[in-house]
């Protein structure tokens, strides 16, 4: 506990202090009762990239994905002089191997990294997470917010929403080499995926899933942006700076489930 | 497949004999070789390979026996209007036994298909046409009171090479479609003992199988397939890596309905749901008619008739996507995703005001606030 008679601001890294008009918007009830905070350094920078690179071609692809689809735009004039499709697609596999090369740095990373980017942390595989599961859909749905488990990295919400987003992306790769595997026969990408098309019943099916699945992933971007706001709004610990500089200032009295 | 010839191939004679018969100079000879090399893929030292062997070869025993089916494919293999000399190779040695164009019929025509294959037992090559039905013990297609699979069995069991031609022997076609009601297969189903070539489309191109067959004499075996059973020199590439239209695609100039500007400058056909960049066929350089067109060049979206499943997997050919399934015709996927994702905004949305009225409830039922420490004021400067 920080005594009041003392200054009120410290070094970084020994613990903080929040503002005091945070301190009133947030209506922590005392000073006197002010927690110390300290920071957690949780995202090392594989992970960062990891993140900002999906976030920036899965935009790239899903811009260039529904334009190979229902090419919006027609151009007019001799057809030696443009090439918009011919971008189109050119992007949409640069972003997809971008993407593959962030992929492979996270699976790299699921059992090189830190215990809140192993694996383990990420898929729901531990009883703990299981159980902890239902308190947090309560806290979600305004009910029992006090008993909230406590997550330094993924609370179980997350850790079933982005396996489900590894999954879909996963699914996406899959099914986008296979069609992209298409324009060369007998090449790597058409004999590695050549289980697929008989898997989903057809070339045109594979096609379909790779449009449909498109837009679970738009679904994920307001839902992801916007819960990330809100703990950062409403736990004041960090959330959104923690994708940015990887860490996170926490408070010293908080018990975490995961640390 | 022609008008009865005054001279027939008499199984004395080698094929150089014979087309010396029939007229055909060895200048026009060789250059079918170096045409079949070319289709075939092969580089241009086969070619006096492939003449020696067809020049060398006697008669070969082709019986050709159609199950269930529209008998589209021997018209398609028929309609030429000025036949090539490959055409006229196919015709010469495909006139044992086909029923649709023999002369002969009823017991006459069973005799000469039995002849023809015991004569040539082990020897003769197996052309199928048409799938073979197999629910309540095949009744659906019975010929001569045997049922179709009986019919391929026993043309099988002799044969030295089976190809199937067409959509339906591939893979059993509009009949083999959801639901199949008379449970059609394709012949590779059947056959399983031997090698079996598949000269997908409906219709296929005739040169395939004419090209696929000369293989097979020139080299004593069928040339390279992909695995789905199609030759690979004819298979080997997708419509839309071949089209001539590509260029439009690439330059994002496409085709809106039948009757527009697009249309009339022969622009891509994507959005009419061309699906060429999902079949493999080499329509657009063989073509069809003697090479005077074919259904893209002609202004029509491909419907990937070389494909399996392609009425139930490509359809609606005129759009680019599948339909959902079960929620009425007129929906498309890009309906539902739109409304999952405005759905899932407005739900964030009302989260987001539940949270701060949630919220305000709770504020009102803190206790009120103890001021600060008075030297908290002087800190604030610090701050």
């Amino acid at each position: 506990m920080i005594d009041p008679k003392e200054p009120r601001l410290q070094p970084a890294g020994t613990g903080g202090v929040i503002p005091e008009e945070v301190a009133e918007a947030t209506h922590i009830p005392h000073p006197e009762s002010l927690p110390e905070y300290r920071w957690v350094y949780l995202w090392r920078w594989p992970l960062r990239v990891t993140h900002w690179v999906s976030a920036i071609t899965i935009t790239v692809l899903i811009v260039t994905g529904f334009y190979i689809g229902a090419p919006y735009f027609t151009t007019w004039g001799e057809a030696s002089s443009h090439y918009l499709m011919g971008w189109a697609r050119f992007l949409h596999f640069a972003a997809a191997g971008l993407i593959v090369a962030a992929a492979i740095l996270r699976v790299y990373w699921l059992f090189a990294g830190n215990k809140w980017a192993r694996w383990s942390s990420l898929l729901p595989v531990q009883a703990r997470d299981w159980r902890n599961l239902w308190r947090t859909v309560k806290y979600y749905l305004l009910v029992r917010q006090e008993s909230m488990p406590h997550y330094l990295g993924h609370h179980p919400l997350q850790q079933l929403s982005y396996t489900l987003i590894y999954l879909i992306v996963i699914v996406q790769m899959v099914t986008g080499f296979t069609m992209y595997g298409l324009s060369n026969p007998g090449g790597f990408f058409h004999t590695a995926t050549a289980w697929v098309a008989p898997l989903f019943g057809g070339i045109q099916t594979v096609r379909f899933t790779h449009h449909a699945l498109t837009w679970l992933l738009i679904t994920f971007i307001p839902l992801h942006v916007y819960l990330a706001f809100r703990a950062d709004v409403m736990d004041r610990e960090g959330e959104m700076s923690s994708i940015f500089s990887g860490g996170r200032f926490v408070r010293a009295d908080v018990k975490f489930e995961d640390e | 497949m022609l008008a009865p010839t005054s001279h027939p191939w008499t199984s004395d004679q080698t094929l150089a004999e014979h087309l010396e018969d029939r007229g055909v100079s060895r200048r026009e000879f060789l250059d079918l070789c170096g045409k079949l090399t070319a289709m075939l893929g092969l580089a241009s030292v086969v070619t006096p390979r492939m003449a020696r062997a067809l020049e060398q070869m006697r008669r070969p025993s082709v019986v050709w026996i159609q199950l269930q089916e529209c008998t589209g494919c021997v018209e398609s293999v028929i309609r030429t209007s000025e036949p090539s000399i490959g055409d006229l190779v196919l015709d010469t040695i495909s006139l044992d036994f086909n029923h649709t164009l023999m002369a002969a019929a009823g017991h006459a025509a069973e005799a000469a298909l039995h002849s023809a294959m015991e004569a040539n037992a082990g020897q003769y090559i197996l052309v199928v046409t048409g799938s073979v039905p197999l629910k309540d013990d095949g009744i659906y297609t019975t010929i001569a009171g045997r049922t179709a699979k009986e019919v391929l069995e026993e043309a099988a069991s002799g044969a030295a090479a089976v190809i199937a031609v067409g959509a339906c022997a591939h893979w059993g076609n509009i009949q083999a479609s959801n639901p199949n009601p008379t449970g059609a297969v394709g012949v590779s189903d059947i056959i399983r003992d031997k090698p079996v070539v598949n000269i997908a489309g409906c219709p296929p191109i005739s040169d395939v199988v004419t090209a696929t067959v000369v293989h097979f004499l020139t080299f004593g075996r069928m040339p390279a397939l992909d695995i789905d059973g199609r030759p690979m020199f004819a298979y080997g590439k997708r419509i839309h890596d071949q089209c001539q239209r590509r260029a439009h695609f690439d330059a994002g100039q496409f085709v809106d309905g039948f009757d527009d500007e697009g249309a009339r400058k022969g622009w891509c056909l994507y959005r009419m749901g061309c699906k060429g960049p999902a079949s493999f066929s080499p329509c657009p350089i063989f073509q069809w008619n003697v090479r005077t067109s074919w259904p893209i060049g002609a202004g029509h979206p491909c419907l990937g008739c070389t494909e399996r499943r392609f009425w139930d997997t490509m359809t609606p050919f005129y759009e680019r996507l599948p339909q959902v399934a079960g929620f009425g015709v007129e929906r498309r996927v890009d309906v539902f995703g739109g409304a999952l994702a405005i759905g899932v905004t407005a739900g964030v949305a009302a989260h987001a005001a539940a949270t701060g009225i949630h919220r305000a409830r709770q504020r009102k039922q803190l206790p009120v606030m103890q001021k600060p420490p008075q030297d908290a004021e002087v800190n604030r400067g610090q701050d």
